[in-house]
């Protein structure tokens, strides 16, 4: 049995698994929890990569159906049927991709009936709609081939020649049109990446992909499958993606130059770092290592040489609809995990999906029938004992089955168990508070500045605390109220159980706050108020009560505190200083805030 | 409902007290608590349940900022099911029925104004809709925002009145004022102007300069328009190769006798 594509294979089926858990998180808690994405950065991994560098990869399709069947270059045709079948394979991987990006994916078929003939993204949809069908016709003749279907396959055979012109005509439209979706944001794609003619370099430079990954992926299949590496055709195809490739690079820098733009690329921030990176290896190195006839002849050079453009390329389009977007909103964005496990998992799925049609379909007639030969000589030998697992897990397909999926299901465990349940909120935890005069609330400017000895005096004293500190720490007079209302935005938990249990006595006090003989759900469980009482303070206008298990957002918890007795405040002054607006604490320059840069000196200077 | 609704907001009268953030959250019965921001987000003070805020500036500058109903806008241009539309009496209003949450309008907006219901299961595209339907339906005479505003800082008119009183404002008092009226030719103009006394190019992701006076869907619909020609253009180019290669591959063919030609038919 052929060990790499053994190994191989159970990776891809791991990073399913894991995909698979993933993708239940994605759909049971949302967007908000699956990714990182956000107001400022809408677009991430899934568009870059899925979408925008999905349909690239697949460029493939079209560019070997116009080299064969139009151009009748006949040297590459092993070539056309893989291709065409990426081709599909990918652009299946792409309505899958947006299905997971989509904030509402079960309308992802509205593009049909609701049309917006101005928006590039409408006919990106419908192209990529069309020429999925296109493909799937294109498929059908080798799926058909050995079956009894043969009428059919007759029929597709003569269908083949328009539909592949049709699949051109489609492919010269969205590969272009990916480019038009960034035209309209002259403000957020970087100057770098922003060219009135990216449809155009779209366009190029997804035939340059689309050879690159042909080479790739055919040097990658006859390493796998222990093939002889067709290098004849590799040759070829080299040549001509060095022809594309420079082109690609002369365009891009030619059209940099006549913009005037050409002096930032040298600038030596990241993002012009970047861009150097992404001209190296989409155009310098594959361009001259192509153009070497020493590259051209070994196997391993050719390979290494085609994955450069490949990846140069999806960069490009990861920069362009995201990643260099970053120069316009100075936020920030870096995929979270779970984007790159959808990522990954999709197209290891499809990699699946394509061994299994390469080993079951004519993709490649020779080859197929070496491997049916391959698989009765399997079947007709003797099962063997593995001395180092002691199971037997069958034969064949059999014993690799067992293994992928039982790796799939480990995956799927850890995914399961790992995966986010909640929204990436930006963690901010409530000011501390204990020891200090003036305090500074929020997280950013502006910020709300409370002078606390101020509200003090205005109360009268120390019997007023409970004004505003209406549940205090046990020996505490006044708790600050960041020790219970812990973050900004989310509620924070207040009941410890194992403490109560420990202080109470042990499994013998259930009874003590549960209803004898009742199940410890909530409902027959006394109110917190009934036993600390005592700790509430009376006094406090607002809260009266203890029995929340929770305590609320220190920004609602203090809006609460503050508002009613500001406006109640507001009412009993009658003129002067309206208390009711936010302006009163929402403002810069107000008394509070000297209040606190005054402290502040005061501290450094008693510390001194 | 008036033709042309529009927004001024005077930068100098306002006193940052934030009714109009109340007003706004009253009129269209949003959530009162505002959603946390996202983690790595550009703290920007609006969020889904946040329609319209006051930035703060230096020196006691309040800047209210909002959707700028753009007269040719982006967002509406660049969805593809057309769920955000341009009613025929300028406000852009969002349809949630048809959106599939594609987030391009996001992208489109120079101002970066539609925000997303992250936490949402079944979320929508969020920004101000100028109180449209009640507008329309009467139940209101002007947006919530505008009628709240105790200073008069932010009014509600058509687009040529308000113009014209911005234009007044300016000549009235040059010293006071930058002079130059924010939305009356960015992006091709916007149904939201601003005076001030103090630059507003903060408002968008780049200056009024950077984005210019071109309404921005012309810069897609350059390439969009050249499509059909495109299309058929590649089908003619297509079958002629496939045409000429083929004809001379038979020529060559039958120069070099039958019985090779049937040989390359079989060949696919």
């Amino acid at each position: 049995m052929n060990k790499r594509l053994v190994i191989f294979k159970s990776i891809l089926w791991s990073l399913a698994g894991l995909a698979a858990a993933v993708a239940v998180m994605r759909f049971a808690f949302g967007l908000g929890a699956a990714t990182n994405l956000s107001d400022s950065t809408p677009w991430g991994l899934w568009i870059g990569f899925d979408v925008m560098g999905g349909v690239a990869l697949a460029a493939g399709g079209f560019v070997m159906a116009a080299l064969v069947h139009i151009f009748h270059r006949d040297k590459y045709h092993p070539a056309a049927r893989p291709a065409i079948l990426t081709a599909f394979l990918g652009y299946g991987a792409v309505a899958v991709g947006l299905l997971f990006d989509l904030g509402l994916p079960w309308n992802i078929w509205h593009p049909m009936i609701f049309w917006n003939i101005h928006s590039p993204l409408f006919e990106v949809a419908w192209c990529v709609m069309l020429y999925l069908t296109v493909l799937a016709l294109e498929v059908a003749p080798f799926i058909l081939e050995r079956t009894p279907f043969q009428k059919l396959y007759r029929f597709f055979r003569k269908l083949a020649l328009p539909v592949m012109i049709l699949g051109i005509m489609l492919s010269t439209l969205h590969q272009s049109s990916l480019g038009s979706l960034l035209l309209i944001m002259p403000f957020r794609v970087h100057p770098l990446w922003y060219t009135h003619f990216l449809p155009e370099f779209f366009f190029a430079s997804a035939i340059c992909l689309g050879l690159c990954m042909v080479m790739f992926e055919s040097c990658i299949t006859s390493w796998l499958y222990r093939r002889k590496p067709e290098m004849e055709m590799l040759s070829g195809l080299a040549k001509i993606a060095a022809w594309a490739l420079g082109f690609c690079l002369l365009f891009r820098v030619g059209d940099l130059a006549v913009q005037g733009k050409l002096s930032m690329a040298f600038e030596g921030s990241w993002v012009s770092n970047l861009f150097l990176f992404e001209v190296m290896i989409t155009g310098l190195l594959p361009v001259v290592l192509f153009s070497l006839s020493a590259v051209r002849r070994s196997f391993g050079a050719l390979w290494f040489a085609a994955s450069l453009p490949v990846l140069g390329f999806v960069l490009h389009r990861i920069n362009a609809s995201g990643l260099s977007q970053v120069w316009a909103t100075d936020a920030f964005y870096f995929p979270a995990w779970t984007e790159f496990s959808i990522s990954l998992g999709i197209v290891s799925g499809c990699a699946l999906v394509f061994f299994f049609i390469q080993e079951h379909f004519p993709v490649d007639p020779h080859e197929l029938d070496a491997m049916e030969e391959e698989r009765r000589r399997a079947d007709r030998r003797t099962p063997e004992f593995s001395p180092f697992s002691q199971i037997w897990l069958g034969e064949g397909w059999r014993k690799d089955a067992k293994v992928y999926s039982m790796l799939f299901i480990l995956a799927l465990a850890v995914g399961l168990s790992l995966a986010p349940r909640e929204s990436a909120v930006a963690s901010m935890p409530a000011e501390e508070g204990r020891g200090r005069d003036v305090l500074r609330l929020g997280v950013a400017e502006p910020f709300v500045y409370f002078d606390h000895t101020r509200h003090q005096k205005l109360n009268v004293g120390r019997e007023s605390c409970g004004v505003c500190h209406h549940l205090n720490r046990v020996g505490d007079l006044g708790t600050p109220c960041a020790e219970c209302h812990r973050s900004m935005y989310e509620p924070s938990p207040l009941f410890d159980h194992d403490h109560h249990v420990e202080k109470l006595g042990g499994n013998d006090s259930c009874d003590r706050c549960h209803e004898p003989g009742s199940r410890a759900h909530l409902a027959a469980t006394k109110t917190c108020s009934s036993c600390h009482e005592k700790d509430m303070m009376a006094d406090n206008p607002v809260v009266r009560k203890f029995d929340s298990l929770e305590a609320g957002p220190y920004k609602e918890a203090l809006h609460k505190m503050c508002i009613p007795c500001h406006v109640k405040m507001d009412e009993l002054k009658g003129e002067g200083e309206n208390l009711q607006l936010c302006g009163t604490c929402h403002d810069r320059g107000t008394k509070s805030e000297a209040a606190f840069f005054e402290w502040l000196e005061r501290r450094k200077r008693n510390e001194q | 409902m008036i033709q042309n609704p529009c927004i001024l907001t005077d930068v100098t009268k306002c006193i940052g007290c934030e009714a109009c953030v109340a007003g706004c959250k009253k009129a269209n019965g949003i959530d009162l608590r505002d959603v946390p921001p996202r983690k790595g987000a550009t703290p920007d003070g609006l969020s889904a349940t946040r329609w319209t805020t006051i930035l703060r500036k230096q020196d006691n500058h309040y800047v209210r900022k909002q959707c700028r109903h753009c007269l040719e806008p982006a967002c509406v241009s660049v969805c593809p099911v057309g769920a955000l539309v341009k009613t025929p009496e300028g406000p852009v209003v969002y349809d949630k029925s048809v959106c599939m949450g594609c987030r391009y309008c996001m992208l489109g907006c120079p101002y970066g104004i539609p925000h997303y219901e992250w936490n949402s299961l079944a979320p929508s595209v969020r920004k101000c809709v100028m109180c449209y339907e009640n507008l329309k339906s009467g139940d209101l005479e002007q947006p919530g925002c505008t009628s709240s505003c105790p200073t008069k800082a932010t009014i509600f008119g058509s687009r040529d009145e308000m113009l014209a009183e911005a234009k007044r404002r300016l000549d009235a008092e040059p010293d006071k004022y930058v002079q130059h009226v924010w939305g009356e030719k960015e992006v091709g103009g916007t149904s939201v102007l601003y005076i001030s006394d103090i630059p507003l190019d903060f408002l968008g992701w780049q200056s009024g300069e950077h984005l210019g006076h071109e309404p921005l869907p012309a810069k897609t619909w350059s390439a969009l328009k050249a499509v059909p020609y495109e299309f058929v253009g590649m089908g003619v180019l297509m079958t002629g190769i496939y045409w000429i290669i083929e004809r001379r591959r038979q020529l060559a063919g039958s120069a070099a006798g039958e019985h090779e030609e049937r040989g390359e038919e079989t060949d696919e």
